[in-house]
């Protein structure tokens, strides 16, 4: 009996040692530690804190925020079936944007998580910095993105978040405090960064640049649903200051050729101040010359997948702010800036691949290029075999193939305003060559800040502050007078507010600044095409409801704005 | 070996038949008694007439033996011809019941479980398990995710428990603890168990039940038992169905001309390719399926083996669906040592192929498809539209193939020491592969780039257990013992990659991914991820019972979880239940009652489903377009270092505590019988992954319990059932159960956690369900839509009253899960005719329909897409007008449903003169799904779209889901 038993129990402690364990969790599919070499934490540590901008740049995130919001910019339900998206782009456009807007999430995703990412950088890099130099202005550089990303969060939302350590939880500040700590925390480091490292890194130019436009729109940003902005001098000379040390620098040029500073090599264009460096093997995406285009448009003869997709197009109310400028004279050929026509059609309508190259800027009216049957089909070829054929566009991929892709300035809401023609398009940066799809693999860098940005600024800041219509004239002509390249737009020869605004528009259209210009040009709360809403709370993007509930067990700490 | 001898040659020398017959109480013949010689290994069956003829000499002990009847023993006196009659048992109290590490006679049982045995199940095609008890346990809700041949069920054992995923009970075959894990594939993962071979399930419903299971226990407990040999019963079983399934029910989009009329009429662009096509009727067909079976079983005094091979073949009703399952499985018991050291060894292989067409796409593609496109051209080739695939182009051209590969094995000694004290080992392997390549084939016309998508999933799951249990009676006092440890280790490893561009050269991509011509980082990123998890514990129960009348039980269970931090490593689970069985008493021997037992019970037990490694932070380098930065103008990128997850080193497991009272009774001799149960579950420290309250964060959500915040499940439980036989042999049985369940949320700090992402264009932000304090678990939370406005636009009713339109109006509007749910069965036999039928339904819960807020709005239908009346349903209604979320699409989803009506026939193989080599035939015709009584106009109110965010569930979206079929069997069952 004794002997079974202790039989019994030796069997089961052999069992029992067997299967004992001590639990410890066993990972193996991660490094928790990042597994970077250690020379390469200073990389790895900034890196991700800039490569949250191709994201924020994409069509649907910040563009849309800015330019759909607009007059610059009108997205109908294309053909019934395309771009409806259950009327975000309508309601984006009306303002009649609610705290769910899917756009407005993802942009407030990518700002919040680049801010969180910068911190994560400079809690990484700093006690590097003490004895790397690299990490050193690495870490300055980490500041300056988390004051940029700060200042876009102030722009949209009219707060920012504020935390030193990833550990603690955020202040959240708003207004004069808001403007205050993104200023101080771009003078911190206007002297560590780097100068020369540019465009696509944070440099003292893009500094000084950013610090310009922070006290350029400090009056909106302080209160920013005020019925006149204040202005205050102080912030005028600062924008002063800042672009003038920019243009003393000797650093920038301006481009004689305008649609170069959007071109796929335009890395090393000298009007560049600051920029997302795109690279079609990393992180580049072709969605800014995609968006607009025609889908029958396919401007690499390598690629037949590689079309466009009619998306967004200007409102009539913004073509007729160039009409009304050069009257009689057609745009085209009076403002460098409004087209670039690359397509000259031979008259055998018969071109080589090299030869092939779309037009830019606004293109309106019937479109010419590439033939195919559909999407994805071979180009059609000229008798040789080599040369590929040009002719009018038509809606081959729609369901329609016989109507022509012929742009007109007639576009709205309505079932004959939102065919997939309608509305003047815009391609400003050049459709990748390396793009296969349209929408990958873009080489161009996006524009945050160029150099006639700083003589724009400065021309307003010298009105604001004096009415110095003069100062002001003289900087806006310099940018008119250096696009020497093809056309040259006549000087203006008076100046005014009114004036400035509109040039703005025909300097930056689609580059994401529409929305903060017309906010500080008192044009927010206007009536365009399918607009007519006027509240001034619609200045301020709502606070995405996932956040809003997120923070709901903290009452009081996320207070959702005005109006939402 | 001369001791056997001996006996065998004594025993020979003396024996004489005698012959008798077998009678039931109704003195109706019983074919199928083992009649056995004690002392003999082999005993024999009676035949069909109930007659035996059997070797004996006067003085030997004959058994005789049926399941479900009072076991006869005889000793022989003369060979006069005997006649036998069996009893049933009263109220089959003997029945055992599973209750995990062990059985126990249900009189004998103190906590909420109810089991069901083979003869009861649902009949016809059974892909998995959890259909063949669909509406037959109280408490226990069964939704099928869609029609789709081997979809995923959603079970739940007494309400939801928690707000996210992993709320599905704890699986036990043959006393091994699957992993609930994903073995590959959309299917359901538990569908590798061939139904035919199983004799019973048994759930455990109560904490004091489940409690055994501790940390996997909060779910409820469902134990299936394989069927075994019996002991000299050699059988063969063949038996095989054939059906055919349709399409329940079309969603009554419009026809051709309908639509002509209708896009006109709102003022749409109507385009017009002169066709007439139901693009629903193109994509579905009659679907059959075949299932056989084989199985043979039998057994000595010493050892019973069951083995069995198992084909099913389901054609889905989408074209291109298809499910096709081969299954074997061996079940040996062997004893040893004087019947002291017993081995029972389980082995079960299953292969399952499954072949899916695009569903959604595919779905939607037909729903809201021009039906004046023409589906063919003149030749009989599917028509190529520019601006949209053909979805039969679509369908050649897509494939989905998952190939599984399932072994489970697991062999358990188990040795008496001395009298009532056992020793037992279970030792558990579980191993299962899955291939599954998604392939979109090139094509010249329409172009489309070839692509291949292959995934690799590999699951392994090891158990050891060791338990001792010790059963012994003091007089009137009995106890029986366990104390036992176990070890299970889990391992899930996926693998991803991909190839782009083959050429149009009539190969498919899976045969030749080499074919393929692009290879980049971009599209082609690979993907995999590898998980362990190790699951200790240490458990114990102790019963008692006095007189066998006043019953007692109480278990301890503790877990220990490499998911959690070292603090909190270990988590223990008692339960204490105890019993009274009134009807023993002597104040009850004149009552009508044959059985009447009061049970309570209180236990807690524990939620561990929560991914791995929370407890510890994880940050990665990569080179990728959202991680990494050029920094120099070089063209070699530097990897980002980003973190993956923050650490919350002091997770703990959701703790769920239940109280249960129950009564169990049976009248007039057993005929009428029932169970009340009332149950209150309370579950606490609820396991979250929130989005954190500063958005600031290294990572967008993290994981916590949330401290306060409580779930309860409060019930009532109500099953009956009525046997009635009379003397010609018509018999008649009915039953019913109905389940009133209330959920609710308290003190969750957050004002609302949001759910169920919405799918459609522009509705990719919103969510459907909001679970806030007060309301149940499936909530929806939306706005109220009101009506239509002036200027043709969505009113929503404004709650705040702030004049705006916002999410601040979201309001509470009804629960995805139904508070009532009931079921009611019968069935009349009568000469070897039967015939079951098997009703069940919901009330109380409501459908978000988000097939038709995507697809069936006047905005679409005025661009010329298809969609039913409903969109057109509001004149004034403008048609720029959004359909966002919102109760316009909220819907009923009560029904009740005719599950099965099943009419069976016993032939007698004696009729066509078959007798000496068959025992029994039958042969059967079963219906499924043959109607539904429902105001829900989607395919089918039974339907539950995954749309989880952030690891909450959702409940009760119907997106593009496969449609319900209705079928019919035909079935064969001979056994020799």
């Amino acid at each position: 009996m004794k002997n079974k038993f202790i039989l019994v129990l030796t069997i089961l402690t052999t069992f029992m040692q067997f299967g004992c364990s001590n639990l410890e969790e066993e990972v193996l599919d991660e490094s928790l530690t990042g597994g970077a070499a250690l020379d390469a934490v200073a990389d790895g540590s900034i890196s991700p804190a800039y490569a949250v901008l191709p994201t924020l740049f994409l069509h649907t995130s910040y563009f849309t925020l800015q330019e759909i919001s607009t007059d610059e910019a009108i997205l109908p339900y294309r053909g019934g079936t395309d771009w409806g998206d259950n009327g975000i782009f309508i309601d984006m456009h009306r303002h009649t944007y609610t705290s769910s807007h899917i756009r407005i999430k993802d942009t407030w995703g990518s700002i919040t998580q680049g801010i969180s990412r910068s911190v994560t950088a400079i809690n990484a890099l700093a006690p590097l910095a003490e004895t790397n130099p690299t990490a050193k202005i690495y870490l300055a550089e980490a500041k300056g993105l988390r004051a940029y990303y700060s200042m876009l969060s102030l722009d949209l939302f009219g707060l920012i978040f504020v935390k030193e350590n990833p550990a603690e939880v955020s202040t959240i500040l708003r207004g004069n405090d808001a403007v205050e700590y993104i200023k101080n925390e771009f003078l911190a480091i206007e002297n560590e960064v780097s100068k020369t490292v540019g465009p696509g890194r944070m440099t003292q130019g893009a500094v000084w640049g950013l610090l310009a436009r922070l006290h350029l729109n400090a009056a909106a940003y302080r209160e920013p649903y005020a019925t006149t902005l204040d202005f205050k001098t102080e912030d005028m000379d600062k924008v002063i200051l800042y672009t003038d040390k920019i243009i003393a620098s000797g650093q920038y040029n301006l481009s004689s050729e305008y649609f170069e500073i959007f071109d796929d090599e335009n890395h090393t264009n000298k009007e560049l101040i600051f920029a997302v460096d795109q690279r079609a093997e990393l992180n580049g995406h072709n969605r800014l010359a995609y968006f607009s285009l025609s889908g029958d448009m396919f401007p690499n003869p390598a690629f037949p997948k590689a079309n466009g997709t009619d998306g967004p197009a200007i409102t009539p109310d913004f073509y007729q702010t160039w009409v009304a400028a050069y009257g009689a004279k057609d745009p085209a050929v009076s403002d460098p800036r409004f087209f670039k026509e690359n397509l000259k059609i031979p008259s055998d309508s018969c071109i080589a691949a090299k030869d092939f190259e779309v037009n830019r800027g606004i293109l309106r009216g019937q479109q010419y290029g590439l033939l195919t049957t559909a999407n994805g089909q071979p180009f059609a070829r000229c008798a040789d075999g080599v040369g590929y054929k040009i002719g009018k566009l038509k809606n081959i991929t729609r369901s329609d193939k016989t109507k022509l892709v012929n742009h007109t300035e007639f576009i709205d809401f309505t079932a004959a305003g939102s065919g997939y023609s309608n509305g003047y398009r815009v391609l400003k940066y050049e459709f990748s060559k390396k793009s296969d799809s349209g929408r990958n693999k873009g080489d161009a860098d996006i524009v945050i800040m160029r150099l006639a940005d700083i003589y724009l600024m400065r021309a307003e800041a010298k009105l604001r502050k004096s009415n110095d219509v003069a100062g002001a004239l003289a900087d806006v002509n310099f940018v008119r007078a250096s696009r020497t390249a093809r056309i040259v737009s006549p000087a203006l020869t008076s100046m005014s507010l009114e004036i400035l605004y509109r040039e703005r528009g025909f300097e930056f259209y689609w580059e994401t600044l529409r929305r903060t210009d017309m906010i500080r040009f008192g044009k927010y709360e206007g009536t365009w095409t399918e607009k007519t809403d006027s509240n001034v709370q619609k200045r301020l993007f709502p606070i995405p409801q996932s956040a809003i509930d997120g923070a709901s067990d903290k009452p009081g700490y996320l207070v959702q704005n005005a109006g939402y | 070996m001369l001791f056997f001898l001996t006996v065998f040659s004594v025993a020979s020398w003396a024996q004489t038949e005698v012959s008798g017959v077998v009678l039931d109480d109704a003195n109706g013949p019983l074919p199928g008694v083992n009649v056995l010689v004690k002392g003999n290994k082999k005993g024999i069956v009676t035949d069909l007439d109930g007659r035996f003829v059997i070797k004996a000499s006067v003085g030997d002990v004959i058994e005789f033996s049926y399941v479900g009847l009072e076991t006869q023993v005889i000793t022989l006196k003369n060979y006069t011809k005997l006649n036998i009659k069996l009893q049933a048992n009263a109220m089959q109290l003997e029945d055992l019941v599973v209750v995990g590490y062990g059985s126990k006679r249900k009189k004998d049982v103190t906590g909420a479980v109810t089991s069901v045995k083979s003869d009861a199940f649902n009949r016809g095609i059974v892909t998995s398990p959890e259909q063949l008890i669909q509406g037959k346990v109280s408490g226990v809700n069964i939704t099928s995710a869609s029609g789709e041949p081997g979809s995923n069920q959603t079970i739940s054992i007494r309400g939801q428990g928690g707000v996210r995923s992993g709320s599905t009970p704890l699986f036990v075959v043959d006393g091994f603890a699957l992993d609930n894990s994903s073995t590959g594939g959309a299917t359901n993962p538990l569908s590798f168990i061939n139904s035919d071979d199983i004799e019973s399930i048994d759930v455990l419903k109560d904490a004091s039940a489940t409690a055994i299971y501790g940390a996997r226990g909060a779910n409820g407990v469902i134990l299936i038992t394989t069927k075994r040999g019996k002991k000299g019963q050699s059988k063969v079983t063949y038996s095989t169905s054939l059906g055919t399934s349709s399409m329940a029910k079309e969603i009554p989009v419009y026809s051709a001309d309908a639509f002509r009329a209708k896009v006109i009429e709102i003022g749409g662009q109507l385009t017009d390719l002169g066709g007439s096509t139901n693009w629903q009727k193109e994509i579905t067909r009659t679907a059959f399926s075949q299932n056989h079976n084989l199985n043979i079983s039998g057994g000595t005094d010493n050892s019973t083996y069951f083995a069995s091979i198992g084909h099913q073949d389901q054609q889905g009703i989408l074209k291109n669906s298809e499910l096709k399952k081969l299954s074997g499985r061996i079940n040996l018991t062997q004893k040893l040592m004087n019947d002291r050291l017993k081995i029972d060894l389980n082995l079960n292989a299953t292969n399952t192929k499954s072949e899916r067409p695009a569903i959604e796409s595919l779905i939607g593609t037909a729903l809201s498809l021009n039906p004046t496109y023409p589906a063919y051209y003149e030749n009989g080739f599917p028509s190529i539209f520019a601006d949209v695939f053909n979805p039969l182009i679509r369908l050649d051209l897509y494939e989905d193939l998952t190939n599984t590969n399932r072994i489970i094995a697991n062999i358990s000694p188990s040795f008496e020491i001395i009298k009532g004290l056992d020793y037992k080992l279970n030792l558990g392997v579980d191993n299962s592969n899955s291939d599954r390549d998604i392939q979109n084939r090139p094509s010249t016309l329409p172009q489309q780039d070839g692509r291949l998508d292959s995934y690799y999933i590999s699951n392994k799951n090891n158990l050891i257990e060791n338990y001792i249990t010790y059963n012994f009676d003091l007089g009137k006092n009995n106890f029986s013992l366990l104390a036992g440890h176990s070890y299970q280790k889990t391992f899930v490893q996926y693998r991803h990659w991909s190839i782009d561009k083959f050429k149009d050269n009539g190969i498919d991509p899976k045969y030749n991914p080499g074919l393929g011509q692009e290879l980049d980082l971009i599209d082609n990123m690979p993907s995999g991820s590898a998980i362990k998890n190790e699951l200790q514990s240490f458990f114990g129960r102790v019963g008692y019972s006095f007189k066998d009348r006043y019953l007692l039980t109480a278990t301890l269970r503790r877990d220990g979880s490499s998911k959690f931090g070292s603090n909190n490593k270990y988590g223990n689970f008692p339960s204490f239940a105890a019993g009274w069985r009134i009807s023993e008493e002597e104040f009850m021997k004149a009552s009508p009652f044959s059985n009447l037992k009061l049970r309570a019970g209180w236990g807690r037990t524990g939620n561990q489903e929560i991914p791995s490694k929370i407890t510890q932070a994880s940050s990665t380098t990569s080179v990728t377009g959202s991680t990494s930065y050029p920094l120099y103008p070089t063209d070699i990128f530097s990897g980002g270092t980003t973190y993956a997850r923050l650490a919350n080193p002091d997770i703990q497991w959701e703790v769920s505590t239940q109280t249960n009272v129950g009564l169990d009774f049976g009248l007039f001799n057993g005929a009428l019988s029932g169970t009340v149960d009332y149950f209150n579950k309370v579950s606490d420290n609820i396991l979250l992954e929130v989005v954190p309250s500063d958005p600031i964060q290294a990572a967008s959500t993290y994981w916590t319990n949330v401290k306060d915040m409580t779930i309860t499940n409060k019930g009532l439980e109500l099953a009956l059932a009525y046997e009635y036989k009379n003397e010609n042999g018509i018999s008649f049985g009915l039953g019913g159960n109905v389940s009133f369940i209330d959920n609710k949320i308290e003190n969750s700090p957050f004002t609302v956690l949001t759910t169920g992402s919405a799918s459609g264009s522009g509705l990719s932000s919103a969510t459907i369900n909001g679970y806030v304090n007060g309301q149940p678990i499936g909530t929806f939370y939306m706005k109220e839509f009101t009506g239509i406005n002036a200027q043709g636009m969505s009113m929503f009713r404004d709650v705040n009253g702030d004049g705006l339109d916002t999410d601040a109006d979201r309001v509470v509007a009804g629960s995805a899960l139904p508070d009532k749910l009931y079921s009611f069965y019968g069935n009349i036999a009568y000469k070897g005719f039967d015939l079951n039928f098997n009703f069940n339904g919901v009330s109380g819960n409501k459908i978000y329909d988000n097939t038709a807020n995507s697809n069936f709005y006047k905005a679409r239908l005025a661009k010329s897409l298809n969609t039913t009346a409903a969109a057109a349903q509001y004149p004034t209604e403008s048609i720029t007008n959004p359909a966002s979320i919102s109760t316009r699409y909220l819907k009923n989803g009560a029904f009740l449903r005719l599950n099965n009506l099943s009419l069976g026939y016993n032939l007698n193989p004696k009729k066509i003169g078959l007798e000496n080599w068959v025992s029994t035939m039958r042969f059967s015709l079963t219906g499924q799904n043959l109607f539904v009584i429902t105001d829900y106009d989607g395919y089918d109110p039974e339907v539950n779209t995954d749309r989880t965010v952030d690891g909450i569930t959702s409940y009760g979206i119907d997106y593009l889901s496969y449609p319900k079929a209705r079928t019919f069997l035909f079935g064969f069952n001979v056994s020799f």
